[in-house]
């Protein structure tokens, strides 16, 4: 296997470099950190990555989670991990200090996520669902809740869990049936049904806490009457021991990859006896959920990113290696071949992965900043980075995943025949990371959830943000005279990006929703190329600022900047071209998808 | 308990190693620094006795330049007390085993301990010699190669087990002694964030050569240093079958790798 599966340089790059996260130290709930503070977490993460996770990646995938009497066998180093992410403070890592947390700013607490996901995807769900949830309970629950729960989930004896989908209600939580009837003990009698649960029940933990959406008795239909709930696999009983909750898993999935984290099918009270307890207000539930899954939104951005980057660099080893044909302007055949590195098409598949995945970062970074400045800030400005949140998490957690997959795809054919057999890593990657586009929301949700909701919300006022704050790179770029160029073409990708959106918005008042949304996935995708832009022409206004000074620069350095400019010509070269066949289809209207009737598929 | 652990900072076994332009030591400059593996060993079982103990301190003492502190904070966020950095570039940059232990033994001298934990080797120069110096140095017995270490409870004497060939050696030392740690000692744990947190704020007394009133010059030079030749090509035998490709082999051994 390859050594490496993370850039450590291009973490630093992007922390210090490009989003300065020492600026964050200014703010009084970030000043007990320092940079050192973030190099260690930076070193540690990578050693937890590469010691304890990266040896057991393959072995996870083909010794996947057993289900045997009603119970689920993981493999025996998730129980090491969760152990070690609870002692040694990741699964709290950005809680607030007063509840045991390290309150670390979201843009380093991403770094960790990133590195173990790249290093073994599935062990890093484990302790990132239990983050999630556990600051779901810390956010809307009661004190009695967070004292019973919150502690033992930091401490990774216990695995969190988000249970929303059902058989009948995957994309549509609107449909979930799951109901919740209230007793006069202060719980709730959960009785439904649950499908997909990731990490639900395992034996890696001692107790599985599921933040379970169901509907109270009488509450209205739809989504107006969702509720939140606590709902442990075992209880604690008035002696305080565990006993078991009515929590049974039916049965397990066999997926195409993520192997490593066993997805459930749970029923829970089969026996009239599974005990739910509230968290916030009835009827809330699904506003309490959306913060874990815009958290775990960014999360699965992150984690197709990593699967991608630890797919690049097992291609990027091989290539520097594999010894076949000849340059083109060769005639000799008894010359020795050369390595494929060398063929502008394998550089091209290359530095596409590396447009992408950098890219990639640097929005989920940018994401993570806008979340640390809406902790601190107040009134006008924290609305201002809740709004960016907002309109970009469907960007950020989908443009990875789409695009991880083609990233992975390119790492994979890089190796032609070896990356197809499972000598090499590259096709368990390659279905690792298929999981994306599905989970947290389809590539087809978050279209509607962008043009349908984020970018009309308050009269398009995140919109605005978002465009100025583009604006600010391009008038940066502008200034430069090795980036003006890009910035004038980004700033032609943004008056594209306002035409379309214009044109669309008035085909929404005009013909209605059907006709305004049916393409809203090509929107997002759109979308996503000129944010990725943006992200680049960031990146690049930093490298120009270190190559000014080029004289005092190590020859690895010089080589990392010259290398991250080519990755950000290519994006700029191949990517953001695509923008002009989408925004063609985008403006056309010709309602062809609407107008295709079902029946016609009939061959 | 109280120990002493010396520390090293070492380039991380994944770096690429170039040597300089004098042909003299490495280029230190892209190289990536970690703590020695051996004395990370030597922490964890420092901790360990700590905690067994219940009591004591565990310091950490490191020769090395300003990059260093980064090495002891590591140490400090695994659970350390407080560290002695000696930071001094120039006396480290032509140290040899020699100084280098009269530095560390300097500082070590007026610290409380009962055992001082050493790397059984630090991984870039791989001398070796240091643990031996300093107890000689200290007056101190020195036992290399450790994997396994009980302390007596009156913390008077230590039974330790250490690597000889094909096997073990049980020995009993007086303390305070030098234990030279040997992979296998045990398992070193990760920095936690908390302990992170902590190790910023613990005391690390940065001192120089002459502070420790050390004035002794190394005995040793490195003349010259040299990577290993790089790999040559491979061959490949040819023949019929198989018979006559292992005459090919055992002839291509014998009169060309001269192996047989
Ligand atoms: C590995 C894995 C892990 C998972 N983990 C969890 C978990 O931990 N917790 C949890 O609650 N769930 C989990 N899920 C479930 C996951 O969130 C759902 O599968 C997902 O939301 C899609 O729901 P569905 O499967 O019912 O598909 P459907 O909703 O039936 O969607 C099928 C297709 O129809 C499209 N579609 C559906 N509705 C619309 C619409 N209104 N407009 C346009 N297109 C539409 C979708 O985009 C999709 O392409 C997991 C799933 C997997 C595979």
């Amino acid at each position: 296997m390859a050594e490496k599966f993370v850039s450590e340089r291009n973490l630093r790059f992007l922390l210090y470099e490009v989003f300065d996260i020492t600026s964050l130290l200014q703010y009084p709930y970030y000043a007990e950190h320092t940079p050192e503070v973030f190099d260690m977490i930076l070193e540690t993460a990578l050693k937890i990555g590469r010691d304890m996770l990266y040896p057991h990646l393959e072995e996870m995938d083909k010794t996947p989670p057993e289900f045997v009497d009603g119970k689920v066998k993981v493999h025996p180093v998730v129980r090491i991990f969760m152990k070690e992410c609870g002692q040694g403070g990741w699964i709290s890592a950005m809680a607030p200090m007063e509840i045991g947390g390290q309150q670390l700013p979201n843009m380093i607490g991403l770094v960790p996520g990133f590195i173990f996901g790249a290093a073994n995807y599935s062990a890093s769900v484990y302790p990132g669902l239990t983050t999630g949830a556990a600051h779901l309970i810390n956010s809307f629950g009661k004190k009695e809740l967070i004292e019973t729960y919150v502690p033992k989930m930091f401490a990774g004896e216990w695995q969190g869990t988000m249970a929303l989908t059902e058989p009948q209600a995957g994309s549509s939580l609107a449909d979930i049936t799951t109901s919740a009837e209230p007793t006069d003990q202060g719980y709730y009698k959960i009785k439904g049904q649950k499908i997909f649960i990731s990490a639900s029940e395992h034996d890696g933990v001692e107790n599985v806490i599921q933040l379970l959406l169901a509907k109270i008795k009488g509450s209205p239909p739809g989504l107006k009457g969702i509720s939140l709930f606590v709902v442990p696999n075992k209880r604690i009983n008035e002696n305080g021991e565990l006993v078991p909750n009515d929590v049974n898993v039916t049965g397990i999935y066999h997926k195409l990859g993520y192997k490593g984290c066993p997805i459930n099918q749970l029923s829970l009270g089969e026996n009239d006896d599974c005990r739910g307890y509230l968290v916030g207000q009835p009827n809330k539930g699904l506003a309490y959920m959306f913060q874990m899954m815009n958290e775990a939104r960014i999360g699965v951005g992150i984690g197709a990113t990593a699967i991608a980057s630890a797919a690049y660099y097992a291609a990027l080893e091989y290539a520097k290696e594999r010894p076949q044909g000849r340059r083109l302007t060769s005639k000799d055949p008894t010359l020795p071949q050369i390595s494929i590195i060398e063929h502008a098409d394998v550089k091209r598949m290359l530095l596409f992965q590396r447009a992408i995945i950098e890219g990639s970062l640097s929005l989920l970074l940018q994401c993570s900043k806008y979340s640390d400045l809406e902790i601190v800030l107040e009134g006008e400005e924290k609305e201002k980075y809740s709004l960016l949140l907002d309109l970009l998490t469907p960007v950020a957690k989908s443009y990875p995943s789409e695009m991880g997959i083609l990233s992975v795809s390119q790492a994979l054919q890089c190796l032609g025949g070896y990356g197809y057999c499972d000598e090499f890593p590259l096709e368990q990657y390659y279905r690792d990371v298929r999981i994306h586009p599905i989970h947290e929301g389809t590539t087809g949700i978050h279209g509607l959830t962008l043009l349908g909701r984020g970018i009309i919300r308050k009269n398009g006022k995140a919109f605005q943000l978002y465009l100025e704050n583009v604006q600010e790179v391009i008038r940066r770029a502008e200034n430069d005279p090795e980036l003006k160029p890009y910035g004038l073409e980004l700033k032609d990708a943004l008056k594209r990006l306002q035409e379309v959106t214009s044109h669309l918005i008035d085909v929404a008042t005009k013909e209605g929703p059907d006709l305004f949304l049916a393409d809203a996935t090509l929107y997002l995708e759109f979308f996503g190329i000129i944010a990725i832009a943006w992200q680049w022409l960031l990146q690049a206004l930093s490298v120009q600022k270190a190559l000014k000074n080029k004289d005092g620069l190590s020859e690895a350095d010089a080589n990392f900047y010259q290398g991250k400019m080519y990755a950000f010509r290519y994006f700029f070269g191949y990517e953001l071209p695509k923008i002009e066949g989408l925004a063609k289809r985008l403006t056309n209207g010709d309602g062809l998808t609407v107008e295709m009737k079902a029946d016609l598929f009939s061959d | 308990m109280n120990t002493v652990v010396c520390m090293k900072q070492v380039p991380d076994t994944e770096t690429l190693i170039k040597i300089n332009a004098e042909g003299t030591g490495i280029v230190t400059e892209g190289v990536k620094w970690v703590m020695g593996p051996y004395d990370e060993y030597g922490v964890e079982e420092a901790l360990q006795q700590k905690e067994k103990f219940k009591a004591g301190k565990v310091t950490i003492v490191s020769l090395g330049p300003d990059r260093a502190i980064e090495a002891i904070r590591t140490g400090l966020a695994m659970g350390a007390d407080t560290a002695v950095h000696i930071n001094d570039a120039a006396f480290y940059e032509k140290a040899d085993p020699y100084a280098t232990a009269s530095a560390l033994a300097a500082a070590i001298k007026d610290l409380e301990y009962d055992v001082i934990f050493c790397g059984k080797q630090a991984i870039d120069d791989d001398s070796g010699q240091v643990p031996a110096i300093l107890g000689e140095l200290l007056g101190l017995p020195v036992i290399t190669q450790v994997i396994k270490l009980e302390v007596a409870d009156d913390k008077s004497k230590a039974t330790v087990t250490r690597e000889v060939e094909g096997g073990h050696a049980i020995i009993d030392v007086p303390l305070p002694a030098i234990l030279t740690a040997q992979k296998g000692l045990n398992e070193p744990r990760y920095a936690s964030l908390p302990g992170i947190m902590k190790a910023k704020k613990k005391p690390v007394d940065v001192k120089t050569v002459a502070d420790l009133g050390v004035s002794v010059e190394p005995m040793t030079v490195i003349k010259e240093m040299s990577l290993p030749p790089a790999r040559q090509a491979g061959k490949i035998i040819e023949g019929e079958d198989a018979a006559e490709k292992a005459k090919a082999l055992a002839k291509a051994l014998h009169e060309e790798a001269k192996l047989i």
